[in-house]
């Protein structure tokens, strides 16, 4: 273009203007441009137009040529210029006008670089403005960050300070585990803001906390040993779960469990002291008073129970719940757990037993310390029934069969019974001794069944004497193993948790009976007491019928009159007494029966010292082998009067002043006699009533004991009859005046006699008079038929003895002697038959048979010399003295008679 | 029981049926009272130990039956009785009626001096009471006896009743007008006798084991 530019130039004449020109020159002048040579439109740097004219100059150089050329060359000038400033012109408004906006861009520009410099300036203020203040804010807000911090680490502190408060209300609100929470999350808390110097003061509270509040724990702990409470125990385990320390605390219960054992005896001790004393466990025993140690007992076991009972549900609750507490936790730790959990609950199986052994061995010091033996009855058998619930209590407990206990409760019962025994023997002596051996009026049907102290027994003792057998079966079934079942049910319900009741409770019952104490059926007596309630009411006396019997009614009509004493009846109350105590200790049983059999003995042995000691004929025939034997055995057992008490003996009884026993007008205490006689024959039949249940009783294998005692004692008691009833017959008929009488007979008569001689009537009148006397008797004692017989039998039986005797002081004597004692005896038994009513006269063949081996041949005699043990050396040679006349006879048999003597 | 005590008595319990001598003495020696108890066949016993005068002394109890068929009986029991209560009911005209009868046997049967306590029994019963206080204290008065009104159901004066004698028979004994060495007195010597009171006929027994435990 700026080439262009310059051809234009050239072409237009310099300030003309070319407009009238251009269209005029426009077709010419279009020719010479087109015949421009491009070559000059070159830029000047590129190409020297000079040059080129010269080089490009005609040859030849010719004037004209050059001329030519020149105008040419001018030519071309001109229109170049002419064109360029046509063109010139042509643009000059435009550049004008372009100028003008460039003009005016120019100013914009300079207004809009002043407006930026102003911006600039202001923007250069403003953000020196802004970068202070965002600074400050910044540091304002780190400011705040680090206040609010602080206020958060002071409320923090303000919490931990108010800690011990929190954590003292959660604890009487029983919130442990939030306890616990509470104090370890302050802990940590308190850890993690050490850089406060009041830090460490506040962890030093904080752990103290922490400790108090542990003790506080333990001392909920040792509470739940006392009353175990799952809720209390469950927050607890959680609790020292939460600390780590549950095996720990597991620990710490056992020991107090231990300790509250031992608190707990204490304390119920204590309670039942009169002055407060403080000691040991022993020592505050022995000062319990007396009266106060069964109601004490009571206390122990009851606290002791509670104990058990805490711990009981403490194992069960470890058997519950325990396994599903948390099962969400990783292997490792099971494994632990599990470990950990086996443990606790090894320890806690083993406790059960510490804690009944230990239990055992409070009440057995208590035991021990209070001397059980000498309390009343009554109280006996209440802490009896105490213990024996206390080891009812033990089998539900820990399943022991507490032989620590049975043995002691064993050994403490047969030492009772002894105590108790010696009391009873002491009172028999003493009701024995001021016994009036009067009849006690009671009804002739009366057994032992009508005592009040044999209601229980009715059942057993009725049924039994008919069907032995099957109630044996039953009855033993009946209260061993069915019994213990229901037992520990029943036990079992007092091992909840629910109740407040223990079972014990029963023991306050006023009205408790022993056989509630025992759990021992009863039904018995509701049973019975519909049946008769008559003679139970009335006491099986009988208001009337002694007076009607004893009046109307010949002696020898009463079949069934039944004579005891004051005595056997407060017997047969204690035998009823004993039968309880067995059945409360059947395991002691045998013994009880065997001192209940004592004091049979000792009323046997009474009567017959009493009433046989003033026997003055020769007693051999009058006590049977067993007779001599068990009053033999009896008074090994029964001391001397002064030898005092011992082990095993007892005190024999001082014969009674009262009684009188050598008038004539009573037959020397006949009616004493009889009816002491009598009641021991009553009272052995009661005691054989009994036997089939006592058998039932007793171990199999003591049977025999008892047998021994039936077929040697109580069936041999009726043999007493004859040394006792001698005595009034001995006395009443006066040997002595009878043997002079029969001295002045003569016995060497050639003839037979016709008429008696006159001993016999008197020997007959002594018979009325006793029959007589007899009768006077039979109006206060209800003589059966049997007594009287056995009585009459004594009679008679002294009878034949003194006609032995008084024959035998015949030393001469003929047939018609002979005959004439067989006219006397003849007469006396008939007469004795009628006054008696016994037929046949017993023991009539004793003089019988004596006065006819008058008779014998010598070899006859001989034999009966020989043989008949029965009359005495004298006797015998009285009667060969008479019936041997040949003397070398004589003297042989006397020999015999003689020798016989020697080897007896 | 082991027991020392420095006196034994002999005690009665006498009266009519029905009068509440068994309760009477079932109460003194600590057993429960029952509303229907049966009669007394007989005669039972009960004994205890107490304190009188700073003096161990033990009554041996003899509680006789009051059915008259049992007089027989009972009479043996009667003899050498230190004391007797002689007991009527209050609620009852024949049984005070009858305390001359028994008053006889007491003291033909036991002792002249037997130092008996005249007790109305049943006092309980106010409301069907038939003898009055005044005319049995002057029933008392005229035979020289002393009077107690109790009950066995409440217990109210039984003990007073069985001490007041005791601490009579103790008193004559020591004014000497008792002779416990005389055979029948119904007095002995325990096992704890110190023997103070009178001049030792026997040796005086060594008071055995006087830690006493009851």
């Amino acid at each position: 273009m700026l080439s262009e530019d310059g051809v234009e130039k050239r072409h237009g004449p310099p300030g003309v203007n070319s407009r009238s020109l251009s269209a005029v020159h426009s077709a010419a002048d279009l020719e010479v441009l087109r015949e421009i040579e491009h070559v000059y439109f070159s830029a000047p740097s590129e190409f020297d137009a000079g040059r080129y004219v010269l080089e490009h100059a005609p040859v030849p150089p010719t004037c004209e040529t050059i001329e030519q050329m020149f105008i040419k060359l001018k030519r071309q000038q001109q229109v170049v210029s002419g064109k360029a400033l046509h063109l010139i012109s042509q643009q000059r408004d435009n550049c004008d006008k372009q100028f003008a906006e460039i003009q005016t861009i120019r100013e914009n520009l300079s207004s809009t670089l002043k407006t930026c410099q102003e911006a600039r300036n202001h923007l250069r203020t403003a953000s020196n403005h802004l970068t202070i203040s965002t600074f400050v804010i910044l540091a304002n807000f780190r400011k705040r960050q680090i206040i609010k911090s602080v206020l958060k680490s002071l409320e923090l502190l303000r919490s931990l300070r108010s800690v011990e408060n929190d954590v003292a209300e959660l604890l009487t609100r029983k919130e442990y585990y939030d306890a616990i929470n509470l104090i370890l999350k302050s802990r940590k808390a308190a850890a993690n803001h050490k850089e406060y110097t009041c830090i460490a003061d506040l962890a030093a509270r904080l752990q103290d906390t922490l400790d108090m509040t542990e003790e506080k724990l333990d001392s909920v702990l040792s509470q739940i040993c006392y009353n175990f409470d799952e809720s209390i125990f469950r927050k607890l385990r959680k609790a020292y779960n939460l600390l780590g320390k549950t095996q720990a605390a597991m620990e710490q219960l056992h020991m107090h469990y231990s300790s509250a054992v031992n608190e707990a005896s204490i304390k119920a001790v204590k309670n039942n002291l009169d002055t407060a004393i403080d000691a040991k466990f022993q020592e505050l025993c022995q000062a319990v008073p007396a009266r106060k140690a069964p109601a004490c007992l009571l206390n122990l076991c009851e606290n002791l129970f509670l104990i058990m009972k805490s711990y009981y549900l403490l194992v069960e609750w470890h058997n519950k719940f325990d396994i599903d507490d948390d099962k969400a936790s990783s292997k490792v730790l099971d494994i632990e757990r599990n470990v950990s959990r086996e443990y606790i609950r090894q320890k806690l199986k083993a406790g059960l037993l510490r804690i009944w052994s230990d239990v055992q061995a409070k009440v057995s010091t208590f035991l021990k310390s209070i001397g059980v033996e000498d309390y009343p009855f009554e109280k006996f058998i209440q802490m009896l029934g105490v213990l024996r619930r206390l080891t009812q209590v033990a089998e539900v407990f820990c399943g022991d069969k507490s032989d620590l206990l049975q043995d002691f409760i064993q050994t403490q019962s047969v030492l009772y019974i002894k105590n108790y025994h010696r009391g009873r023997m002491e009172e028999l002596k003493l009701f024995l001794e001021n016994e009036g051996w009067e009849q006690c009026p009671v009804k002739s049907t009366f057994n032992l069944l009508n005592l009040q102290e044999f209601k229980q027994f009715k059942k057993y003792l009725t049924v039994l004497r008919s069907d032995t057998t099957v109630i044996n079966s039953k009855h033993s079934d009946g209260t061993s193993s069915a019994h213990s079942q229901d037992e520990s049910v029943y036990i079992m319900k007092y091992f909840t948790q629910k109740t407040s009741h223990t079972p014990f409770e029963i023991f306050r019952n006023e009205n408790l009976t022993n056989d509630d104490i025992f759990g021992v059926e009863t039904e018995v007596v509701s049973e019975e007491s519909d049946d008769e309630p008559d003679e139970l009411r009335r006491d099986y006396v009988d208001e009337n019928e002694r007076h009607e019997s004893c009046e109307n009614q010949s002696p020898a009509k009463i079949k069934n009159s039944v004579i005891v004493t004051n005595t056997t009846l407060s017997v047969l109350r204690n035998c009823g007494q004993y039968l309880q105590i067995c059945r409360y200790l059947p395991q002691i049983s045998l013994e009880v029966v065997m001192l209940m059999n004592q004091l049979f003995d000792y009323y046997f042995y009474t009567v017959h010292l009493f009433f046989a000691c003033d026997l003055e004929v020769a007693s051999t025939t009058l006590y049977t082998i067993k007779l001599t034997a068990v009053l033999k055995r009896m008074s090994n057992s029964i001391a001397a009067l002064d030898s005092g008490y011992s082990e095993r003996s007892f005190p024999s009884p001082e014969s009674p002043v009262h009684l009188d026993m050598a008038s004539e007008a009573n037959l020397h205490g006949l009616s004493e006699r009889i009816v002491a006689v009598e009641s021991v024959i009553f009272l052995a039949k009661q005691y054989e009533m009994l036997q089939p249940y006592i058998e039932s009783i007793v171990e199999p294998h003591q049977r025999l004991i008892l047998e021994h005692f039936r077929d040697n004692t109580l069936q041999i008691v009726p043999d007493l009859r004859m040394p006792v009833y001698m005595c009034s017959a001995s006395k009443s008929l006066d040997a002595r005046t009878a043997l002079i009488a029969m001295s002045q007979v003569k016995w060497d008569v050639k003839n037979v006699a016709v008429e008696h001689s006159p001993y016999v009537d008197m020997i007959i009148r002594k018979i009325q008079v006793f029959a007589l006397r007899l009768e006077n008797i039979s109006a206060k004692v209800s003589l059966n038929l049997e007594v009287l017989q056995s009585v009459w039998a004594m009679v008679s039986k002294f009878i034949v003895h003194l006609l032995v005797e008084g024959f035998s002081n015949a030393t001469k004597c003929s047939n018609g002697g002979r005959g004439l004692m067989q006219l006397d005896y003849r007469q006396l038994f008939v007469k004795l038959e009628k006054i008696s009513g016994l037929k046949p006269i017993p023991y009539q063949e004793y003089v019988d048979r004596y006065v006819k081996a008058y008779y014998l041949p010598r070899k006859g005699l001989e034999e009966f010399v020989c043989e008949r043990t029965e009359y005495s050396n004298k006797h015998l040679l009285a009667l060969v003295t008479c019936a041997c006349e040949n003397k070398r006879d004589r003297q042989a048999l006397i020999a015999l008679v003689e020798g016989r003597d020697g080897t007896a | 029981m082991s027991e020392t005590y420095e006196y034994l008595f002999k005690f009665l319990v006498i009266g009519s049926a029905g009068t509440g001598k068994s309760s009477l003495l079932n109460n003194f020696i600590g057993n429960k009272f029952k509303e229907d108890r049966c009669h007394t066949i007989g005669v039972e016993f009960g004994s205890k130990i107490v304190n009188i005068g700073g003096k161990s002394t033990k009554l041996q109890i003899w509680d006789t039956a009051g059915q008259e068929r049992f007089r027989s009986v009972t009479r043996s029991y009667y003899r050498g009785a230190a004391g007797a209560l002689l007991v009527y009911d209050v609620t009852s005209r024949d049984s005070f009626n009858a305390l001359a009868n028994w008053l006889r046997d007491a003291r033909t049967l036991a002792s002249p001096n037997i130092v008996i306590l005249l007790v109305g029994n049943k006092k309980d019963l106010e409301e069907s009471r038939e003898v009055t206080f005044t005319e049995a204290s002057q029933f008392a008065q005229e035979n020289e006896l002393m009077f107690l009104e109790t009950s066995a159901k409440t217990g109210e004066n039984v003990e007073e009743a069985f001490l007041k004698c005791s601490k009579t028979i103790l008193a004559k004994i020591e004014t000497g007008e008792l002779d416990p060495e005389r055979i029948g007195s119904g007095i002995q010597y325990g096992t704890g006798t110190s023997k103070r009171l009178s001049a030792p006929k026997k040796p005086v027994r060594t008071p055995s084991d006087c830690a006493c435990r009851v």
